[in-house]
Parts: C-alpha cells; sequence; structure tokens
C-alpha cells in the first residue's frame, strides 16, 4: 500500500514542479516579448495570465499530492468505545503497534485497569511474598526435570 | 519482549517483573540522575521529561517486588533529589520502602506510627493516608482499614481507586451488600469502565451464591448481575470476562427455572426485573457461540486474536467443556 502512495505523491510532485517550470518560462517569455517589441495595440498579454494548460497542471498535480498522502496514512483509530475497548483486549499491544514495531506512546492497555490493581494501595509485602514464593518454586520445578 | 516501564507493575507475573527489575542497573545507568534546573547547564544536557521520573517510579515498584533493594534505594534517591522530601507521592514512596525493609512486626509498628505523624500534620496527604491503610490491612487489621479508608472517602469521595479498594475489603470479609454498594460508587465515578461492570456482576453472582435459597433477594442479584455483564458487553467488543459472566449467569437462572414455578414479583419499582426464559436461553446461546469463537481464534493464533490471557482463555475453555454433555445429548 505505502508503494502506490509513494509513486502517486511522486507523480504529483513532479507534475507540480514541472507547472511551475512552465510558468517560470512563460513569463520571462512574456516579459522579453513585450519589452522587445512594443506592440500598444496588443494591452491584453500582460504577463500576469498564464495559459489555461499550466493552471490546470498546477490543480491536478495538488490534487494528486493530496490523493497519494491520503492513500499513505496508518488506518484510523476506532472512535466508537466499544470498538476501541475490543481491540485493546482481543489484540492488546498488536493493535497500536506502528509499521516500525514501537507500539504507540498512548497506549497504556486498559486504563481502567488501576481500579483493579489499584497501585496507591499496593501491598508491597505480599508482593514480595509471592514473588519468593515464585522463585521458589520455579526452582522446585527446574530441579524436578533435572 | 519487556513490558513497559512507562505502567504502573502491579499486575504484572513475576516473570515480567523479575524481567523489569533485571533490567534496573542499566536503566539506571543510562538515564540521568538529577536534571539541572538552570538554564545554562541545561542547555548540554538532556531534557527533562515526566517519563523519567515514571520511569524510576515503576522501577522502584519492581525492585522492591524482587528484593533488589539496592536499585530500589537508588531509584528513590534520584526522586528525592529531584522532588525534595516533603512531596507527598515521595513520602509515600519512602514509606513504601520502609514497609518491604521490615523484617518483623515492631518494624511496621514504626513505619505506622511514621504515617501517623505525618497525617497529624497533614491529614489531607491522600498518597500518606492510602499506604497507612494498605498498610493496616497488610497488617491484618482489617476493621481499622475500613474506618480509614471511610474516613478517606468522607473527604474524597469521588476516588474511584480508594472505592474499589473499599469493595475488595468488603469482599474479603463477605459483606457482599456493601461490596456491592461500593462498587456502584466506582461505577458512578468511571461510568465507562468496562472491567468494573464485569467485575460487579462477579460480585453480584458470588453474593447471589451464596444465598443459597432461591427467594427475593437471590433473584434481584441474578437480575442485576445480568445486566452488569451485558453493560460490560457492550462497552466492549469481544470481551471474553464478560461473555464468560453472562454465560455463568444465564446457565444459572436457567437451571433455577425449574426450582421455582412462582415467579417473584419484584417489591420496588426501580428494581430489575428478570427477562422471560426465552430472552435468557438466547443470552445462554450467544455467550457461548462467542466464548468458542474466541478460543477457536485464540487456539488458532489467527491475526488480531492475540491479546487475551492465557489462562483466561484456559478457563473460558473448561466452562464450554462442562456445557458440551448436556448440548450433544
Amino acid at each position: 500500500m505505502t508503494w502506490i502512495s509513494k509513486t502517486v505523491t511522486f507523480t504529483g510532485l513532479v507534475l507540480l514542479a514541472h507547472a511551475c517550470y512552465s510558468a517560470v518560462e512563460h513569463t520571462t517569455l512574456q516579459t522579453t516579448l513585450s519589452t522587445t517589441t512594443v506592440s500598444p495595440t496588443h494591452p491584453s498579454t500582460s504577463p500576469a495570465s498564464l495559459p489555461l494548460d499550466i493552471s490546470l497542471e498546477t490543480l491536478f498535480s495538488i490534487l494528486t499530492i493530496t490523493f497519494g498522502f491520503a492513500l499513505g496514512t496508518s488506518p484510523l483509530r476506532p472512535i466508537q468505545w466499544r470498538v476501541w475497548a475490543g481491540l485493546i483486549e482481543r489484540e492488546g499491544e498488536e493493535a497500536f503497534t506502528n509499521a516500525d514495531g514501537e507500539v504507540s506512546r498512548d497506549y497504556v492497555g486498559n486504563p481502567f485497569k488501576m481500579l483493579e490493581t489499584r497501585p496507591g494501595f499496593v501491598d508491597i509485602r505480599r508482593q514480595r511474598k509471592e514473588f519468593a514464593e515464585w522463585v521458589k518454586h520455579g526452582r522446585d520445578k527446574q530441579l524436578e526435570l533435572l | 519482549m519487556a513490558p513497559s516501564l512507562l505502567h504502573p507493575p502491579s499486575h504484572l507475573s513475576p516473570s515480567a517483573a523479575l524481567q523489569l527489575s533485571q533490567k534496573a542497573p542499566a536503566v539506571l545507568a543510562s538515564s540521568p540522575a538529577t536534571i539541572s534546573n538552570t538554564p545554562i547547564t541545561s542547555l548540554f544536557s538532556a531534557k527533562e521529561s515526566s517519563d523519567l521520573w515514571l520511569r524510576y517510579e515503576n522501577l522502584l515498584l519492581s525492585c522492591l517486588r524482587t528484593g533488589d533493594e539496592q536499585s530500589a534505594n537508588q531509584c528513590l534517591e534520584r526522586l528525592v533529589l529531584r522532588f525534595g522530601e516533603s512531596n507527598e507521592k515521595v513520602m509515600a514512596l519512602k514509606g513504601l520502602v520502609k514497609e518491604a525493609d521490615a523484617s518483623h512486626n515492631g518494624d511496621l509498628e514504626k513505619v505506622l506510627k511514621e504515617y501517623e505523624d505525618i497525617l497529624a500534620d497533614n491529614p489531607t496527604n491522600i498518597p500518606i493516608t492510602k499506604r497507612r491503610i494498605a498498610l493496616l490491612r497488610s497488617m491484618g487489621r482489617i476493621p481499622e482499614a475500613v474506618t480509614a479508608l471511610i474516613q478517606l472517602l468522607d473527604f474524597l469521595p469521588t476516588d474511584p481507586e480508594a472505592w474499589s479498594e473499599l469493595a475488595d475489603l468488603y469482599l474479603s470479609q463477605g459483606m457482599y451488600p456493601q461490596a456491592v454498594y461500593a462498587l456502584e460508587e466506582v461505577l458512578v465515578a468511571a461510568p465507562n469502565a468496562w472491567n468494573m461492570h464485569a467485575r460487579l456482576g462477579e460480585v453480584q453472582y458470588m453474593a447471589a451464591s451464596s444465598i443459597g435459597a432461591v427467594d427475593a433477594t437471590y433473584q434481584k442479584y441474578l437480575a442485576e448481575s445480568l445486566k452488569r455483564f451485558a453493560r460490560s458487553i457492550e462497552l466492549c467488543d469481544d470481551y471474553l470476562r464478560g461473555y464468560y459472566g453472562l454465560k455463568l449467569v444465564t446457565s444459572k437462572i436457567l437451571t433455577d427455572s425449574g426450582k421455582s414455578p412462582k415467579e417473584v414479583k419484584p417489591t420496588d419499582l426501580d428494581d430489575f426485573v428478570l427477562p422471560t426464559q426465552g430472552i435468557v436461553e438466547k443470552l445462554n446461546e450467544a455467550a457461548t457461540e462467542k466464548l468458542s469463537e474466541i478460543v477457536r481464534r485464540y487456539t488458532a493464533q489467527e491475526a488480531h486474536w492475540k491479546g487475551y490471557d492465557k489462562e483466561e482463555i484456559a478457563a473460558a475453555k473448561e466452562l464450554l467443556a462442562q456445557d458440551a454433555p448436556q448440548t450433544t445429548r
């Protein structure tokens, strides 16, 4: 998907550059023409007016660039609460990981989890005991395996 | 992959906590100890971010859990250097380190005394108040903890964390109506918390199971529980816990419906009446279907379905297996 968006954007940029170059060339040509051949009978060919094809090319290139950018955006985040919550439960971090494998900075998992873990009331002595038991248990298991 | 240091680590498994605390020396070495606040030196040193201090706090908690006192003390020192001794949160963390160090009850009494001294100076120090309650609970003095918590909630009635702790305390004592009330207060403060809806449903289910006889209160609890689980699913697509509870409750209602031929009339207009048997059956079927879908897709390791907890999936499998012989008959 990204290569499509990149090609489209690149094409748009090339077109835009081409349109700019044509506009510059056209104005220089107009000014040199108007200074060398003074023709008071034709005042309408002022250097400010560009030919229609250059204007059209500019507009078209800008539209193409916008389209390319729009194609390249990352998937949109859900705006419905239940969909977003479901994403957290079903996929966890995976849903909030970008193409580089980094978890989005504002991802916190279930933000209401702290109501059940309650970090303000943490019972550190029980946690330590449980951890020590886990270590002991793991060691026993390893001994059994040996 | 090690879990992020930016989230409180208390729910992590022991192995994840160990992983975090083993990273501690590296994290401590790579992060700056102090951040200068004079403008000239701050031009040359690293920029201060709130993440840094959050990281230290969470690292401190993990290290305390795994018994790595040296790193824990280092984290604490840096936090004290930055925020000062009189910062309320730092005071609570210091107390936490002392609690973890305490080897016998005398030490704990001393820490408790210190908390009480701090609170005598400033009775609105919330982190220390919470620490004191947690310590009382840890020491097994539940009635005192409940009294202190109720006092805290008197002047801070909008803190869902404290209400949730109160609910847990009541639940540990088997006081179901009080626990349900406290959880309802949590939902007033956080009405979109899908896990708390499921939690309330679970507590109501437990309360109904504890009654035993089929009477009006029993039916009211079951109806409320059904409602809560349904709400949690409404708030969160494919919520395993919600569907699990929904299946449990609807199965119970369906098995009970044979026992009580007479419909119990609701005494209060506000009471939620049990839906008709047809609806309950449909809900049960939907929950079974969804649970088996979740289990199937998780076991097949399908993309976008890997976020569930392994043990929760195992429990759901067991529940479905209990059901299987009945459906094949």
